[in-house]
Parts: C-alpha cells; structure tokens; sequence
C-alpha cells in the first residue's frame, strides 16, 4: 500500500503547477517503479471486487444458515403472506410478501410522485429554463439530493403525516403514503439530474432540423428530445427505482414496524430494509440465532432486487444509447 | 397531454400548438418550482422546532434518558468527526487508486482487459448497493470477522488485542483506590468459550466446537464427541510433560487442548506488593493478618489491605481492569468506531472512484502528451501531469462523498447499534460512540416529545456540517478550475 500513499503524495503536493517535482532517475529504475506501482494501483482496484464478493458470499452462506433451519422450508419464505419473524411471541411465520409488499407500496407511491416530476424538472432546465432560473434550480436540486435521508425520515413522520395527510383522511401515525412521499422527494433529483444528462447529450443538430421543419418548443421536445435520449431516461428511472427500494431510514421512521399485506397507503407498511433496521436497533440481534439469519435472507432479496434493477439500468444505457457522432 | 401530441398526421391548428406549448411551459416551470418549495418548507419546518433547542449546553452535552432538556449531541458531533475522518483516510487513497487504474492504466493483454471492464462494471453497480447492505456487510466482515474469532464480550479479555495495558484495582481499607500490574498466568481452571483445535485421549486432532446452551440440539446431533458447551470448565493437567487443559465433550468423550497464559478475574493479595495509587504514588501494599488490629493512622489505614479473609467484605481481592492506549486493537473489531469508519469508507469508495475518474477524465489530452514526449514513463506522467490537474476535481468529489458519509445512518445503526451515549470519552478505535444520524434517528422515535425538538436542533447541526462541507467543494472548485484553464 505504500505505493498508493505515494500517490496521495503526490496529490496533496503541487495541486496547481503542472510542474511535478521528478527526481533524476534511470529510465530502468522509473520502469521498476513504474511496475510497484501499477500493483499497488490493482490492490486498489481490487477492494472493490471484494467488496463486491464479499457481499454475494455473507449472503449466500449467511442466507444458507437461514433456510437450512429445520424450521424454514424456502418454499413459505417465498410464497409466505405473513412475517413475524423478531416477534416475541405467537406462531412463526416467514412469508417475505407483506415486506415485499411493503417495499413495493412505498416505492410505487415515491415513483409516482419523482418519475414525472424528476422528467418534467429535467425537460425544463434542458429544454426550457434560462440562465438564471437554471442557476436558481439546479442548486437547489442539489441540496435537495445532499439531505440526508434521516432527516427527510423526521420530515415524513413529524410534518408530511400530521400536517398533510391526517387532515385527508384516517391515516396512521406510520403509513406507507409519508414514507413515499419522503422517499419521492429524495429521488426527485436522481432522475433530473440524470434525465438531464440524458436529454443534454441530444445534439443540437436534431433540435435544429426539427425547428426547420416549423416545429415548436413543446414538439420538439416530446417528438425529437425526449424520444433520442429514452435510453439514458429509462436508466434514471431504473437507477430511482433502485435507490427508493434501497432506501432505509426513510421508512424506518416513517413507515411503522409492522409487516402488513394491504393495498391501502394509509396503514404502517414495513420494507425490507425497515425490518432490517428494526433487527438492529433492538440490539438483540446474537449471531447464530433465526433472527440474526433472516437478516441476511431478507437482505439477500433486497439485493437481488436492487442489483438486477441497476444492472439491467447499466445494459439500457450501453447498449440503446443512440450515438450521433 | 403527451398523446395530443402523438399524431402528427391530424391538422392542428397554429393556435392551439401555441396553446399546448405554452401551458406546457408554465407546467414546467410549476412541477420545477415544486423542488424550492419542498426544500423550503424542510427548512422552515426544522428551523421552527429546534431552532428554540440549540444552546452551548445542547451542543457540547450527552443523552440523557427522558430528561431532553438535558440531552446534548457533543459525543455525537465528536463521533461523527472521528468516524468520517477514518472513512476518508481510507477511501481516498484507495479510491483515486482505483480511479487511476481505470483511467490511466487501460492494459493491453485481453486477460487484463476483461478484469479492468468488470472493476468498472462492479463500481458503477456497486454506486447502486443500498446502504444498508453495506451495514450488514460491516457487521459480518469487520464486527464478527465471519466468526474466525471468538466473540469479544463484555468484562472479558479477547483473544487477539494489542495496545491493551492489564492491572488489578483493589480500594484499601482506607478507601484508597490502589492498582498493580497484571502477569498473565496459566489458570488452574478456564471456561472455553471458542472453538479451537483439539486432540482426544488418544491422540487424534479434531476442531472443538463451541455452541450455546440455547443452540438447538438436532445442530450438533451427529457431532456431540466434538462439541461443548459454552462455558464448559477445563481443568489444567500435564500429559507427556506438556501442560494442558483437559474437559469432556457434551457426549462424555476427554479431551485436552494445549494450555495458555491468561488473566484471571481476580487476583488474591496474600503477601506485601509493590502498588500505585491515582496520584501515581508508589508504595508497599501494608497486609495485615486477620488477627492483626487495624491501623488507626489514616496514612497506614489508606495502604493497608487484609490479607484473603474469609469475610467477604473484608476480602481484600484485587478484580481486573483494562486501560486502552490510543492504538488499541482487537480482533474481531467488534462494534466499534473503526469498525464504523471501515464500513462508511466502503459505502463512499464507489462515489469516490466514479467523482476521481471523471476529474482525471476531463484533463486535457495535450498535457499527457506532452509529458510522454519528454521521455516520461506512463506512472511520471501520472504523477506530474494528470494528478497535478485532476486534484480540484477529485478534492471536489472527496468532500461531496465525506458530506454522504456523514449524514449516513443506517450502516452505522447496523455496525455499531443505536448508541445513545457513553459513559467514557472516546479513547480507541475499539471504542464505541454515537454518532449525529443515529442520535437523529433514536431521537426522532422517542416517545419522549421533547427529543423531537432535540432532533430538530440536532439536523440544524448536522445541515450546517453539511452545508460548510459544500461551501468548501464550491470554493475548491471555483478557486482552481480558473487557474487552470
């Protein structure tokens, strides 16, 4: 590792004048170097294919410990409408749904809400927007995306819950509608920024053709824009979709702790990843035990869900992006 | 509105495009607006419930349990630092590593071509890992070490640990407290409580397991012979003229395992010892017999001790205690702040890579050049051209990424638990401490609703960490890209 520190080194040094400080040294030796290096740069590189092998391998051997349990036969973990797996007391269920079911309520409400709103806010500041709104936009969409997702959780259970909803209709304390709101909020600017990319990589020459042809703004946009640029708008989308169903603190705190298989968005509607946290929080997660493993079961379905989605997002965006030069 | 629009073959008159293209405009003005008006509304909301909250005391105070008047956050700003500062020591450096690998070092040989596209297929999937999932892989890799180790316990010595100084701390009969180096020594008696290597009565090896009185016993049903209890007493013997421990497994069968030093719980004072006291005085403990009157002396009354009575009270027994120096380190890390900061690091290294690549990507091809022609090796022209003037972008990238690092609850929440508050200052990495998200997180579900206003005055805090982190990433950036260009 000594090589990458003097990588660093040489990072914090000169950081403006191109002029590097080399010391005279045979061409033999700088290629000797040359080679130390380049290992320790793969080391680097290599953290994150173990990271990556690390999580596969804690899942499937972790997972293995959960479903080779006398008590659990995979086939009711799938097809299971019940979980109360960490609850004290009662008969043993193990059906993933009702979390399933929670997580895709909650991201199904935050996809209504930032899928429009994030391509519309994109369109706008691409396509519509002048200097000076976009220059009041565009910041504020990226504090937006600096918040931490803890505070928009506070935010969904102290003000969108009370102040928002509860004046609509019956709706719990915990309920799915505020923790999809919330986690829409967040995903807001992923896809604008994203959408935006997409709809800016659209070259100027097709817009110019379609205004030749006695096009407006509006039917440029939706006709000649939006339609080039689908493939890196799908893969916003796709890479929202991941991210809300990833999200955590959000629907900790605002969501409830009890796994529920409803379609109604005014009840507590656990995820995946709440029931995860609500595991950790009660501190009594001991190693070896069934509710430390299903742990890893429910996270290895998060997983599963989350990489498929970025991955396919990633394919889309290779493989249909229209190249113009 | 899209399908008014979606046949273009039907006649439409100029009017009612302009119609449809200049609501379409305002629509958008509108929906785009919506994001101020949202991020407004947070901060007024949060403004007005903890805005009232934060004071000197709040900032630099501890969690008290239902007493939110009293609770502060200044462990938790002091965690968070601490954390973060390890997460960005770690990633950095492997970060702009992997960036420059990536970037700079594309191979030529067809092997090492398909193992550079699958570190950059693996990064930019890794960006889309929730965050959680890093928790639980913290947890499994850094907590419990994928139980190579044995577990570490409360009040209880690990296995593998350095940085660890032992004493023994009795309070004499005068009420002074007095310690004395411990020696670790081969115990008549130990409790296993890992599994290890093991040989039976006639020699053969095999691996010890270890279970729990609460294990089910249809797991180990076929293997009893090698399994104990946790906590099974070994007693120590000489076999062959080694020293060993000898026990018996849950199904009857002897066993012996090769016999170490350790601490014990507690040691006995039987004789005249050399001890220091707080102020880091050194005497001689004064033992007295149980027939001996006691001292009246307050001096000699405060380094006197009985000798083991029989009395418990009076039994001048010596328990352990442990002081960690600032390097201390055990496996495994347990819950701990290093083993938080490792997790984060992992949680930021992809943001870190793809921020890296794209600075080191937008320096100018012609610098490269013209460095390869004067003769440089591909690493010189690294390391005095393109890092040189990738720095303001990857600095830029760094602070964005320590600024996600810091507002990250759920990995900690799963590496270190929701600490609220500790009793000691954070000394060592193996301490454990609360951090600012977390605190938010615990605060925000108190039933308690003062800690709701507490929360408030907690995220006004951790926004304004948040937003003198940006400041520093606009001004970095707008400082060196002009000198630049």
């Amino acid at each position: 590792m000594s090589n990458t520190s003097a990588g660093q080194g040489a990072l914090l040094g000169d950081a403006v004048s191109p002029r590097g400080k080399l010391r005279p040294r045979s061409s033999a030796a700088s290629k000797r170097w040359q080679t130390v290096v380049v290992t320790g740069l793969v080391f680097c590189a290599l953290v994150s294919v173990f990271t990556t092998i690390g999580i596969i391998l804690m899942l499937v051997v972790e997972s293995w410990g959960f479903f080779s349990d006398d008590k659990i036969e995979i086939w009711k973990f799938l097809t299971g409408t019940k979980w109360t797996v960490g609850q004290t007391q009662g008969e043993l269920s193990y059906g993933i749904w009702p979390l399933l079911s929670g997580t895709l309520r909650i991201t199904g409400i935050a996809m209504m809400l930032a899928l429009p709103m994030g391509l519309v806010s994109a369109i706008y500041l691409s396509e519509y927007a002048s200097k000076r709104t976009r220059s009041l936009l565009k910041p504020t969409l990226e504090i937006l995306a600096g918040i931490p997702t803890v505070v928009l959780g506070f935010f969904a259970v102290k003000f969108i819950t009370p102040y928002m909803l509860e004046p609509l209709g019956d709706f719990k304390t915990f309920n799915a509608t505020s923790a999809g709101i919330a986690v829409g909020i967040l995903c807001i600017p992923l896809v604008a920024s994203l959408a935006e990319d997409a709809l800016r990589a659209v070259p100027n020459r097709l817009r110019e053709g379609a205004y030749g042809l006695g096009a407006n703004r509006l039917e440029v946009t939706l006709k000649v824009v939006v339609p080039a640029a689908l493939s890196g708008i799908i893969s916003a989308f796709l890479l929202a979709l991941a991210r809300a169903i990833g999200e955590t603190m959000v629907v900790a705190l605002a969501a409830g702790s009890t796994p529920t298989l409803t379609l109604d968005p005014r009840m507590p509607s656990q995820t995946m990843t709440g029931f995860i946290v609500e595991t950790f929080k009660s501190e009594s997660v001991v190693p070896g035990t069934l509710s430390y493993f299903s742990i890893y079961a429910v996270a290895a379905v998060l997983f599963l869900s989350t990489f498929g989605i970025t991955l396919v997002g990633q394919i889309i965006r290779m493989r249909y992006r229209e190249v113009y030069d | 509105m899209k399908d008014s629009v979606a046949q273009p073959r039907k006649h439409r008159s100029v009017a009612r495009r302009k119609l449809f293209n200049n609501s379409f405009s305002v629509i958008c003005l509108l929906v785009s607006s919506l994001a101020i008006v949202v991020l407004a509304t947070l901060l007024v909301a949060i403004f007005s419930t903890g805005g009232n909250w934060l004071s000197f005391e709040m900032l630099s105070g501890s969690h008290r349990e239902n007493n939110p008047e009293g609770s502060g956050i200044g462990q938790a700003i002091l965690g968070s630092l601490v954390i973060c500062s390890i997460c960005g020591l770690v990633a950095l450096p492997i970060g702009v590593g992997t960036a420059i690998f990536l970037e700079e070092f594309k191979p030529k040989g067809r092997l090492l071509r398909i193992f550079h596209g699958l570190v950059q297929l693996n990064i930019n999937n890794l960006a889309g890992v929730p965050s959680i999932v890093y928790g639980i892989l913290g947890l499994t890799a850094f907590v419990y070490m994928f139980g190579a180790f044995s577990p570490i316990r409360v009040n209880d010595q690990p296995d593998h640990e350095i940085g660890a100084t032992y004493f023994y701390q009795t309070k004499t009969l005068g009420g002074q407290y007095v310690r004395f180096p411990a020696v670790p020594l081969i115990q008549p008696v130990i409790k296993i409580k890992q599994g290890r290597n093991a040989s039976k009565i006639n020699g053969d090896k095999f691996k010890l397991n270890v279970v729990s009185a609460s294990t089910e016993k249809s797991k180990y049903a076929n293997q009893v012979n090698e399994t104990v209890l946790l906590g099974t007493e070994a007693k120590l013997s000489s076999r062959n003229g080694n020293q060993v421990y000898e026990a018996k497994t849950i199904g009857g069968e002897p066993f012996n395992f090769p016999a170490e030093a350790t601490y014990s719980q507690f040691a006995k004072i039987i004789e005249p010892i050399t001890v220091s006291n707080s102020d880091g005085d050194t005497f001689s403990l004064n033992v007295l017999s149980k027939s001996e009157p006691i001292p009246t002396d307050p001096t000699i009354l405060a380094q006197s001790v009985f000798a083991d009575s029989p009395d418990p009270n009076k039994r001048s027994s010596a328990s352990i205690f442990r002081e960690n120096s600032l390097f201390h380190l055990h496996l495994p890390f347990s819950k701990s702040v290093l083993s938080a900061a490792l997790t984060l690091a992992l949680v930021i290294l992809p943001i870190v890579i793809i921020a890296s690549q794209e600075a080191i990507r937008g320096v100018p091809q012609t610098l490269r050049e013209a460095a390869f022609g004067m003769g440089a090796t591909r690493w010189q022209v690294v390391r005095s051209a393109v890092l040189p003037s990738a720095t303001p972008g990857i600095m830029t990238g760094a602070i964005l990424a320590m600024s996600r690092a810091i507002g990250e609850a759920a990995p900690l929440l799963a590496v270190m638990g929701g600490v609220l508050g500790t009793t000691n200052h954070l000394s060592s990495l193996m301490d454990k401490t609360p951090v600012l998200p977390v605190t938010i997180f615990k605060w925000a579900g108190d039933e308690n609703q003062g800690f709701e206003h507490l929360a408030a005055a907690a995220i006004i805090v951790l926004l304004a960490f948040l937003l003198l982190m940006n400041s520093l990433a606009i001004f970095i950036r707008y400082r060196y890209e002009k000198k630049l260009s």
